[in-house]
């Protein structure tokens, strides 16, 4: 046996745990929360259909956007509803640079309707049934929380998944550095 | 292979030791953060019971789900629903605890469950066949200025026994601190 192996073996072994302490006390926070796999094709997410608060069939290909913000939320979910303001106060200042937010939820749409007059919100809140969530988990949120955060760039590709509340001060240094020009 | 670390000195056991258990150690604080959140049967874990009328449970008797709910996370009271499945087993509605009672500007007035909660659901017949039932729980709840988890489904399974017999009256006065 070579007299040099342990030697190795605790140095990989230091360099491992090490490197994992250093790993483990890096602040977890404000690092986004864990978002799983996206299983959606673009052009299949361009495609999912909501309705609009007039009864009306959308779908995310209707919205041209050079970053379209899709937020999946509930009328029921608290931190989804503390975020929104933040979200209509983003979409009013980069509108005119390209961005996109529209709203998904599965619930009832009068509810929703309301929420949106009552909080002002100034983009499109769109409903549907089982297909939110199905769009959702096939958009990274495997557990099935909201709120879910997902930025597409204009084509359907997922620039960013997240889930949990979207600060508004991260989520417009996101868009900046996606849209670094400001155009 | 006690042979071969036989030949090392005290020191370097120890050394490799520790190096080895900083590793161990170090590695699933990294994996198991406490900002991922939870999946819904982590947050919130139902065990269910089945309760006859004997003193030890106040003449009641029926199913109990007993919810173990993680620190930090509750579950909304109105947004339960449970069926019995065969739903040959009848079930009257749902008798909670107390709860917690939060107001919110958005959504008003809620009752919510923290760390645990026992529901009963009583039977509505007064022989049970026995057999292999599931209870079916839908849920709904939050991680505390978080998240939210969509209506998420919890399946338990129930045996009742030969010889299990509802003796009383199925639906008795409920004991202080519960409500229908």
């Amino acid at each position: 046996m070579k007299a040099w192996l342990p030697f190795a073996g605790v140095g990989v072994l230091a360099a491992l745990a090490g490197a994992s302490l250093w790993l483990a006390s890096t602040p977890t926070i404000p690092t986004p929360l864990k978002s799983e796999a996206v299983e959606a094709a673009p052009a299949a997410v361009m495609a999912a259909k909501f309705v609009d608060h007039e009864g009306k069939s959308r779908v995310l290909g209707q919205i041209a956007g050079k970053v379209i913000v899709v937020n999946f939320w509930a009328t029921w979910c608290t931190p989804c509803v503390e975020e929104m303001p933040g979200f209509a106060r983003v979409q009013a200042r980069w509108e005119a640079r390209g961005v996109r937010f529209v709203g998904l939820a599965n619930d009832d749409p009068a509810k929703v309707k309301a929420f949106g007059e009552r909080l002002a919100i100034n983009y499109p809140l769109w409903t549907g049934e089982a297909a939110v969530m199905d769009l959702s988990r096939r958009l990274g949120n495997r557990i099935g929380v909201l709120p879910h955060t997902v930025l597409l760039d204009g084509e359907g590709q997922v620039i960013e998944s997240r889930i949990g509340i979207y600060a508004e001060e991260k989520l417009e240094a996101r868009l900046k550095e996606i849209l670094p020009q400001g155009i | 292979m006690q042979g071969y670390f036989g030949r090392f000195s005290g020191t370097m056991r120890r050394f490799l030791g520790l190096a080895a258990a900083l590793a161990c150690l170090a590695f699933p604080a990294r994996a198991a953060s406490p900002d991922d959140p939870l999946e819904a049967d982590q947050a919130f874990r139902p065990t269910v019971r089945l309760i006859s009328g004997t003193a030890d449970t106040s003449g009641r008797h029926g199913i109990d789900i007993e919810y173990r709910i993680a620190a930090g996370y509750y579950l909304y009271r109105d947004r339960m629903h449970f069926e019995v499945l065969p739903a040959t087993l009848l079930i009257a509605p749902a008798e909670f605890p107390r709860g917690l009672e939060v107001e919110d500007p958005f959504l008003g007035k809620s009752v919510i469950f923290r760390q645990s909660a026992t529901i009963h659901l009583p039977f509505t017949v007064s022989s049970v066949r026995p057999g292999q039932y599931r209870v079916r729980i839908t849920a709904q709840g939050c991680a505390e200025n978080r998240l939210c988890y969509a209506p998420f489904v919890q399946e338990l399974p129930l045996n009742i026994p030969p010889g299990y017999r509802v003796t009383d009256s199925p639906v008795r006065p409920l004991p202080p601190g519960l409500q229908r």
